[in-house]
């Protein structure tokens, strides 16, 4: 009860050596005897299979992807410019959408209830379409840095690389949840590609 | 049954498979969980500030107010919710770190239930009102009371809420401030003044080569444990200091002692007196740097008659003289139980003398700072204001009173006779966040903003080694928008009184800008504009204060130590234990905190009573035991605990638990001490004497399985931490 002396420390450290130093050179080996996988900057990506049908899920402005991205050529992270910097995408604020639409297609009944909220000072209580429970972290930034900006994929074409995921958005108005996004369909590409395996890389 | 029945299988044996996936009863998946397409709403921001990047934190610095301790924070804030506290790398107290009570102040922030609106008495129950009305009816009566009979009830209170406060009293004329705080120092502050000229002296225990805690658990529930637990690491770190722990029951700091040894609880100044004769006797220490009487005290308190009061033997103390005489410099603190005696005083003094004759004073024990703003400084809370404010409630000199950050309802002892008499106040205010046993008595209740939400300073009691004046400003918008701020409150009832000298200020910020404006020439800072000052204080989270430190003058005087008595009827000292977590029961209802084990017992949600296992064995109580503990003055039921980290004469029951109200986490579980304890107070200071109840105890018929991480206290022959015997260390290292 009253005294506790580490008089074995010394023997500890001994073996405590020993045992780092065998688990360092087993470590080698097994290094050694892997293949080179994973986050190599040349590996093009496998995209993931898997489709799934979302319910037709109503905005407040019908907004129409298909125009900006389509006929427009607007590039994704023009508008959902946080995508590069962080584990959202992000909504564009309002701000940005008046940026444009102050000027353009202001005849349009879309563009005019915009407007309206741009008025009110409110922004559009847009409905979350592709949503991941709390325990999952995903993080678009390190997905972009894999599958487009490590392998130098020319920005333009980024939508290709929005699609993994979110579906042939060019075709759609709104949003509208194509793939399944749960767990067996992202290990499959993190498989395919060599993406992390630990549990904790995405539930921490 | 064969083997080869699988996981999906075996859900089919049970009919639970469906085609998707199993749904077992209990397994439902919890409502956090939402997939579900266009349910949640995703709003942009409308017009982004630059720097705000969805998904990614931005760090706003603030001040702690989970405890009195003034730590500086950091608050991670993402799309307008703090979600993270951090401690704040330049905050002099704190150093980067927080405690588990400062991570767990979020949890204040978001609690379920949390008072939002104002409410008044209707009949039995209280009911939401408007702030107009609110404010209109604490006018009214305030103007209907004379100033001698208004009183504010506060806790620990410093920078510009005292300001306020005091700025309040002024306008109302209120004459009387009680501060109260359960977890406090006053009596080693009372010692430290008259001692040596300076209540503020600061502990260094990173300097000490020794460390003898007679009860401190300075790194659990003291007034600044994450100060004394960066000090002790500092103190463990290269040199390796040596902590002899000498306590009734083993507190969080005891369990890191190098030697730890039970005291009968309370005698612990006679072991003070008991080694300063042994360091005397033996001419190790230069006896004339104390006063004659006291000289003569010590020379009469010889090692025997200590061993005697204390219960630590002869040799023991011996042992322990040794080690200081031989290690130098150390340095000697008093806890909670030496300090909450009828002669808690005297004992504490004893420690000091020791620490006198010991050359401590100056080396381990430094003066505080000469900090220029005085009207900013801690105004330190203790148990004495608790007992004056409930006489002047009996004696029904009161007409109204206003609560903040106190719950005298709750931590006043039955013995006060307080809760009886409350209702004759006739008008009583709570400014609170929480719906508090005290709330639930008032008259009016003013909802305060979270302090994560709210503005103020804080000037820490002992801020290290530079004074500082902590910044806490909003991480966050409210979440309640008819809540306001303290200051925005007491700054509300200032306009109407005086319009001239306080109508200029639109709100609290304004009020504050200012008021930390026109103290920038005490500062440290070397900004130049007052705009670029208030920014810098905002971006660090605080104002360092330009202070020359004080000296001391050091007195010495005579102590009177009484010998033990044992009580026949209440054989058992009660250890009423505040504890890092629940702390004084103010963190009840932090589910967080409820969570995390207690660092001794490993206890989770209840209350418990630690006693040594021979004392148990002699009522023939057994662990889970439900036992009544009855004092004077009342009793309480709990479950026993037995743990050797106890004196054989002393029971221990933890503070935290035992709320009427306080909220769906705190009510209706486990026990409050707090309610058994006698009326009896310091002689010298009017502190409480929190330590001196004395109780019996008598089995139940009913036992309770105790809710505890870990089952055992032993290590079943596994060896994870070895031992030897005192035996076989002396032999073989010479201690």
């Amino acid at each position: 009860m009253e005294i506790a002396v580490n008089q074995y420390r010394v023997d500890y450290q001994r073996r405590g050596e020993i045992v780092r130093r065998l688990a360092l050179a087993i470590m080698f080996v097994v290094a050694a005897s892997l293949p080179v996988v994973g986050w190599s900057a040349a590996a093009d990506p496998i995209p993931p299979v898997g489709t799934y049908d979302g319910i037709d899920v109503e905005q407040p402005i019908e907004f129409p992807h298909n125009v900006h991205v389509d006929v427009n050529k607007i590039n994704c992270m023009y508008c959902h410019t946080y995508a590069r910097r962080s584990k959202v995408a992000g909504i564009p604020p309002t701000s940005k959408c008046m940026g444009c639409h102050k000027i353009i297609a202001t005849d349009k009944p879309r563009i005019q209830k915009l407007t309206e909220y741009w008025q009110k000072k409110q922004s559009p209580p847009w409905k979350k379409v592709h949503d991941l429970p709390d325990f999952v972290h995903f993080t678009h930034e390190r997905h972009l840095k894999r599958f487009v900006f490590d392998r130098d994929y020319p920005v333009e074409d980024v939508k290709d690389i929005c699609a993994f995921c979110h579906g042939q958005i060019k075709d759609m108005t709104v949003a509208h949840k194509v793939k399944p996004l749960n767990m067996g369909w992202c290990k499959s590409c993190h498989e395919a590609n060599g993406g992390p395996g630990d549990c904790w890389k995405c539930h921490k | 049954m064969s083997g080869k029945l699988n996981r999906r299988e075996f859900l089919k044996a049970l009919g639970v498979s469906g085609a998707a996936g199993a749904t077992l009863a209990g397994c439902d998946l919890p409502s956090t969980i939402t997939l579900e397409e266009g349910k949640e709403e995703v709003v942009s921001y409308f017009m982004p500030e630059e720097y705000v990047v969805p998904g990614v934190g931005v760090w706003y610095a603030s001040t702690c107010t989970q405890c009195t301790a003034g730590c500086g924070i950091h608050g991670r804030v993402r799309e307008g919710r703090i979600l993270k506290v951090e401690g704040n790398p330049d905050a002099p107290v704190n150093a980067g770190k927080t405690c588990q009570m400062g991570q767990a102040g979020v949890q204040g922030h978001y609690n379920p239930d949390r008072i939002t609106s104002p409410m008044m008495r209707d009949g039995g129950g209280l009911v939401a009102i408007s702030w107009d009305k609110a404010e209109a009816m604490l006018t009214e009566k305030l103007a209907g009371a004379s100033g001698d009979r208004i009183a504010w009830v506060t806790g620990t209170v410093s920078g510009h809420q005292r300001v306020m406060i005091e700025n309040f009293m002024e306008a109302t004329g209120a004459k009387h401030h009680y501060v109260h705080e359960v977890v406090n120092n006053r009596v080693w502050e009372s010692v430290c003044q008259d001692m040596l000229g300076d209540a503020n002296a600061r502990l260094r225990i990173d300097k000490a080569d020794v460390v003898l805690s007679l009860g401190a658990d300075f790194m659990g529930a003291s007034s600044s444990p994450v100060l004394y637990a960066r000090q002790y690491a500092e103190f463990r770190r290269g040199k390796r200091g040596t902590l002899i722990q000498v306590e009734g029951k083993m507190t969080m700091t005891g369990g890191s002692a190098d030697l730890w040894v039970p005291i009968r609880p309370g005698t612990e100044g006679a072991l003070a007196l008991g080694l300063a004769n042994y360091l005397l006797r033996k001419g190790d220490v230069d006896g004339s740097v104390v006063s004659a009487e006291l000289r003569k005290r010590i020379d009469e308190f010889t090692v025997e008659r200590a061993a005697e009061i204390t219960g630590v033997s002869g040799d023991r103390i011996q042992r322990i003289g040794k080690v200081l005489r031989d290690r130098r410099p150390s340095l000697v603190i008093p806890g909670a139980a030496v300090q909450g005696q009828e002669f808690g005083y005297q004992a504490t003094a004893a420690i000091m003398a020791l620490n006198i004759l010991l050359g401590n004073v100056g080396k381990t024990i430094e003066p505080g700072f000469d900090v220029p703003l005085k009207q900013l400084q801690a105004k330190t809370g203790g148990t004495g204001d608790l007992v004056r404010f409930a006489e002047n409630v009996k004696n029904k000199q009161l007409d109204v009173v206003l609560f903040y950050g106190a719950n005298p309802v709750y931590t006043a002892p039955i013995a006060l006779g307080f809760r009886d008499f409350l209702g004759s106040v006739p008008f009583k205010v709570a400014l609170s966040t929480f719906p508090d046993e005290t709330v639930m008595q008032a008259d009016l209740v003013l909802p305060v903003a979270s302090a994560m939400e709210d503005w103020g300073t804080h000037m820490a009691v002992n801020s290290g080694e530079q004074p500082v004046l902590g910044v806490q400003q909003p991480l966050m918008e409210k979440l309640y928008a008819d809540t306001r701020g303290f200051g925005d409150i007491l700054l509300g009832m200032l306009k109407q009184k005086k319009p001239d000298t306080y109508g200029q200020y639109a709100d609290f910020y304004a009020y504050l800008s200012n008021a930390l404006v026109a103290m920038k020439d005490s500062s440290v800072s070397v900004q130049t504009t007052p705009k670029a000052f208030w920014e810098e204080a905002l971006q660090n989270g605080q104002v360092g204060v330009k202070a020359p430190v004080k000296k001391f003058a050091v007195k010495t005087f005579d102590v009177q130590i009484p010998d033990h008595q044992a009580d026949a009827e209440f054989p058992l000292a009660l250890m009423p234990t505040a504890r890092m977590g629940l702390f004084d029961g103010r963190h009840a209802n932090l589910p967080w905190l409820q969570e995390s084990p207690d660092q001794i017992a490993k206890v989770v949600w209840d209350s418990w009573a630690e006693l040594h296992p021979i004392t148990a064995a002699k009522y023939g109580i057994k662990e889970g035991d439900l036992i009544r503990i009855e004092s004077a003055n009342g009793a309480i039921t709990t479950t026993a605990y037995l743990f050797k980290g106890m004196h054989q004469e002393a029971i221990a029951v933890p503070l935290g638990q035992g709320h009427s109200d306080y909220g769906r986490y705190a009510r209706g579980r486990g026990v409050n001490p707090l309610t058994l304890l006698d009326a009896r107070v310091d002689a010298k200071t009017g502190e409480l004497a929190m330590y001196a109840t004395r109780v019996k105890i008598v089995r139940t018929d009913e036992t309770k399985d105790i809710v505890r991480l870990g089952a055992s206290d032993v290590q079943m022959g596994r060896g994870f931490v070895r031992t030897v015997s005192v035996d076989t260390l002396r032999r073989t290292e010479g201690a």
